[in-house]
């Protein structure tokens, strides 16, 4: 008989979109994110993704296991203006990405002092295109340097997808690197991503009491 | 040109409103939290204030509420410029004397035009 097992909704307001479901293999529920997306949790379950040329920082406060993960690259889109590098839209993509799910993990009683962060990702996933794993590698990296923030571990670059596997809770990651790319839904879905986000602008709202 | 008060517990952050700011000819400081904020707003007068929300030490909102009471500060304009865009925190921001909510993701022209307004 399969055990019925019911799913509360996410401990954390904003996130009921997010798919998340019973992994009968590790025993433990299971929230799946995609380019794009990030979740953040206070219980003990799993944030796991599959990423292509997309980064993932898997980040906690180590004291309290509130944590998460977020799925992001940048938009290939460049002005040419020397201001790129520090206002560019896909700086401030990635540095939005980035901030979304630390002040999460911080407005739900993190603390910056005990954040650990795991960063994965930016494979080479098609041999012919150009190498647009390096660039979120590098931006990642490079954010992390900026706030004050070191890796504790990673595993980036190369030529393969990645399922990652995180347990906020305890830190823990299963990553796999995945040999042999069956189909290209990997692909699909990541490109479907970069053409969304060339559509979308890099701006908020903005209200004047 | 008018001075501002750039406050956000995130370098890179405080990197971007900066260099936005200062291509603008606006004159910066920067503060990393509520606690540094209020002591510099203190120390020196500042035409305007820009604020990140959640911070350690002394949250936006707290540093907002707080920098309203001094007299120096009744009048000046004070932005909110966050990742936070519930309901709830705007109206807990407009009741602590913020004059305006800017939503991340950060956007160059789009805060140099909210300054321009609100400093006008």
């Amino acid at each position: 008989m399969i055990k019925k097992i019911k799913i509360e909704r996410p401990s954390i307001i904003g996130f009921e979109h997010v798919n998340r479901y019973w992994d009968r293999e590790r025993e433990i529920i299971a929230a799946k994110i995609l380019p794009g997306e990030y979740y953040v949790t206070r219980e003990d379950e799993v944030v796991t993704t599959v990423l292509g040329s997309c980064v993932s920082a898997c980040i906690r406060d180590r004291e309290s296991g509130i944590g998460g993960m977020n799925h992001f690259m940048l938009p290939q889109t460049s002005t040419g203006k020397s201001s790129d590098e520090i206002v560019g839209i896909a700086t401030r993509y990635g540095n939005f990405a980035m901030e979304h799910l630390i002040n999460t993990i911080l407005s739900n009683g993190g603390k910056r002092k005990n954040l650990e962060v795991k960063v994965f990702g930016g494979g080479k996933i098609i041999p012919t295109l150009t190498d647009v794993g390096i660039k979120n590698i590098t931006f990642v990296l490079d954010y992390l340097v900026q706030e004050g923030l070191k890796p504790l571990a990673q595993d980036l670059g190369d030529i393969y997808p990645r399922k990652v596997v995180y347990y906020p809770k305890t830190g823990k990651v299963n990553m796999k690197k995945i040999q042999d790319l069956h189909n290209d839904t990997i692909i699909q879905r990541e490109r479907q991503y970069i053409n969304n986000l060339k559509a979308v602008p890099v701006a908020g709202d903005v209200e004047l009491f | 040109m008018a001075s501002i008060l750039a406050v956000d517990d995130s370098a890179s952050m405080r990197k971007m409103v900066t260099f936005t700011l200062k291509g603008a000819g606006y004159e910066v400081e920067e503060a990393v939290d509520g606690v540094d904020a209020l002591a510099k707003a203190q120390a020196k007068r500042f035409d305007c204030i820009v604020t990140d929300v959640n911070m350690p030490n002394k949250d936006g909102i707290t540093l907002i509420r707080e920098l309203r009471s001094l007299p120096d500060y009744k009048y000046i304009p004070m932005l909110m410029l966050t990742t936070e865009s519930s309901a709830e925190k705007k109206q807990a921001g407009k009741a602590a004397g913020a004059t305006g909510w800017i939503v991340k993701p950060f956007d160059p022209d789009q805060l140099l035009k909210t300054l321009n307004k609100v400093l006008g």
